[in-house]
């Protein structure tokens, strides 16, 4: 897609979130929205990863959940203004994400998908047994001022303005990315992801850009954390556990990697899936295991694959599928 | 103190061997990382608890493996074999998603409390240790860690079957055009590798109690150690299962506030020095 496009994609997109919110008056059905599109955001990060680097990350909720008890314990030391916590929590994060990057995306292949998984497990294991600060396995509210940029925080907290944030978030976000991915730190991963050893031939430092993809993929999923703290004003050991990695992993997946918007529009078929299936959720960890199984197995660019190749007429295997290195 | 820590984690130790090696096995011919091994373990554990409570420990002892080795052979036969031209990464999700299915399957049989197995009566005393008493059942362990460390080794360096496996680990495009049944092989060792996981399960239910998290516990582990031995060396997990566990026993000691990071910190300091573990990744 060309910028013009994307920008036109990404206005219509905002109009749409709007129609939504004039359309459903329906406090709940917004609300699962709103989940939805946290989660939407959270995945687009492992997504960003994914695509770019060809790294599946299972310990993402790293980054979701530091950013919910570090926003969380600033907020309550009060050491600055709640928007200028909000920046510092995502920054801290991305800088925090870019030096464990620089360590672990060394690791070659599924060795990387493990690693993550444990460094994950070691922040749910520091949070749940820390007392002090984060409150343990029960959890810590989050205390929101009463004002934030200027709107009192009890109009944003109604489902319909709730929404319309986390929608424009998403958006502005998947724009953002986009734009910087065509750029050339875009052409330069792929390169990088493609053939490591031919990169560095052709003089390209393949650490580096392969650190900061890991890096904007933290500050992508840090971003969902912090969203995910306004809506629930709350954050507890779960959002770090290794199944809410997993979990979104598996959206990304059945969503479709190769495009931006896969994860996202896996994450709202998760959701909407998750609701109808209510009475039967008690077992939903094997209906959505087959189900994961069933699309690797038989489409593996998921979804958003899928409706391309519907789209434009070719059939599905004739696009590559992920690579491990 | 201290003797008692060190002796927990050989205990402990010996259990990650033979978790890992089974992780090893299937990754070495199969180039699967099975995300679903604790799974398999928590299923021997379970099956294992419920063939004690009919018969005896012992007949679980070896039974649960012989029905882990029958759902590894059909896991083989099922799965591995159909998806092994597919990317590595296909196939890791795959086991992701056995995992889900496997994990809620447990629950929904035995339940979510904590389970308890009883250790047989022949092994329930306790053995004097430099002054301290530990149970013999756990002294068992160690000796069924070391069995199946020692038993390993010696089938792949000295048997043919062994030969055939290091063969195919190495080059199964080469190994089956010398004649080599590769799909049979790869359902043996698929087979074997789930039955250790069977029998770590059994193993372990008389001293760690039987939960749905007891998977996630194992299994993060065992990544630590199979990353850290360099993934597919049977050699590598066996020194590094033991340095995990002794790592745990004495930061139990020495830092019990920051003990259950140790694994963790330990691997991180590895990786940065080798990033593809002692052994070196056959990636």
């Amino acid at each position: 897609m060309t910028m013009n496009r994307s920008l036109l994609a990404s206005a219509l997109a905002l109009l749409l979130g709007v129609g939504v919110v004039s359309v459903v008056s329906s406090g709940t059905v917004l609300s699962l929205f709103t989940q939805a599109i946290v989660y939407a955001v959270f995945a687009l990060g492992i997504g960003v990863l994914l695509k770019q680097n060809g790294m599946v990350s299972f310990g993402h909720a790293l980054y979701f959940g530091s950013a919910g008890y570090l926003l969380g314990i600033l907020l309550q030391l009060q050491v600055a203004s709640a928007e200028t916590i909000i920046v510092w929590t995502l920054l801290i994060i991305t800088v925090v994400g870019f030096v464990f990057g620089l360590i672990i995306v060394r690791v070659p292949g599924v060795a990387f998908g493990m690693l993550t998984l444990a460094i994950g497990q070691m922040f749910y294991l520091t949070a749940s047994r820390a007392r002090g600060f984060t409150g343990g396995a029960d959890g810590m509210n989050i205390d929101w001022p009463s004002t934030l940029f200027g709107f009192p925080v009890s109009q944003i907290l109604k489902p319909g303005a709730m929404f319309l944030i986390c929608w424009t978030t998403l958006v502005v976000v998947m724009f953002l990315v986009a734009w910087l991915l065509r750029s050339r730190f875009g052409a330069i991963t792929e390169a990088v992801r493609d053939n490591e050893e031919r990169a560095r031939f052709i003089g390209i430092s393949t650490l580096l850009p392969r650190a900061l993809v890991y890096a904007l993929s933290a500050l992508i999923t840090s971003i969902s954390g912090v969203l995910s703290a306004l809506n629930t004003g709350f954050v507890s050991p779960e959002n770090l556990h290794w199944s809410l990695s997993g979990m979104t992993l598996m959206m990304v997946v059945v969503g479709g990697f190769k495009v931006l918007w896969g994860p996202a529009l896996g994450a709202v078929v998760y959701f909407i899936f998750k609701d109808i299936l209510g009475d039967y959720a008690s077992h939903w960890m094997t209906i959505f295991g087959v189900v994961l199984i069933a699309v690797i197995v038989f489409s593996p660019t998921g979804i958003a694959g899928a409706l391309m190749s519907w789209i434009s007429g070719k059939p599905a295997a004739d696009q590559p599928t992920a690579r491990g290195h | 103190m201290l003797t008692i820590n060190l002796f927990n984690g050989l205990v402990y130790g010996a259990l990650l061997i033979v978790m890992c090696s089974g992780l090893a096995l299937i990754y070495g011919l199969r180039r699967v990382v099975n995300f679903a091994h604790g799974s398999l373990y928590m299923m021997g554990a379970y099956l294992g608890y419920t063939i004690a409570l009919n018969s005896n420990f012992w007949v679980a002892l070896v039974a649960a493996p012989a029905v882990m080795a029958l759902f590894g052979v059909l896991l083989d036969r099922y799965g591995f074999r159909l998806l092994q031209d597919r990317d590595p990464l296909t196939v890791v999700l795959v086991t992701f998603g056995l995992l889900l299915v496997i994990e809620d399957m447990v629950q929904t049989i035995w339940g979510k409390s904590n389970l308890s197995v009883a250790a047989p009566q022949a092994l329930a005393f306790s053995v004097d240790l430099a002054g301290t008493p530990v149970p013999a059942y756990r002294i068992g362990v160690i000796v069924v860690g070391l069995c199946v460390a020692v038993g390993l080794t010696m089938w792949l360096r000295f048997s043919k079957v062994g030969l055939f496996v290091r063969a195919a680990s190495t080059d199964p495009v080469t190994t089956s055009m010398q004649g080599v049944n590769t799909d049979l092989l790869s359902a043996g060792v698929v087979g074997l590798g789930t039955a250790l996981a069977g029998l770590a399960g059994v193993v372990a239910a008389p001293f760690l109690s039987l939960s749905p998290s007891m998977s996630a516990d194992v299994i993060i582990d065992s990544f630590v150690v199979v990353v850290i031995g360099g993934l597919g060396s049977l050699a590598g997990a066996f020194i590094a299962a033991m340095l995990l566990g002794m790592v745990q026993a004495v930061g139990a000691v020495y830092l019990p506030d920051t003990a259950v990071l140790l694994p963790f910190v330990f691997m991180v300091a590895v990786l940065i020095w080798k990033p593809a573990g002692f052994a070196g990744s056959r990636t």
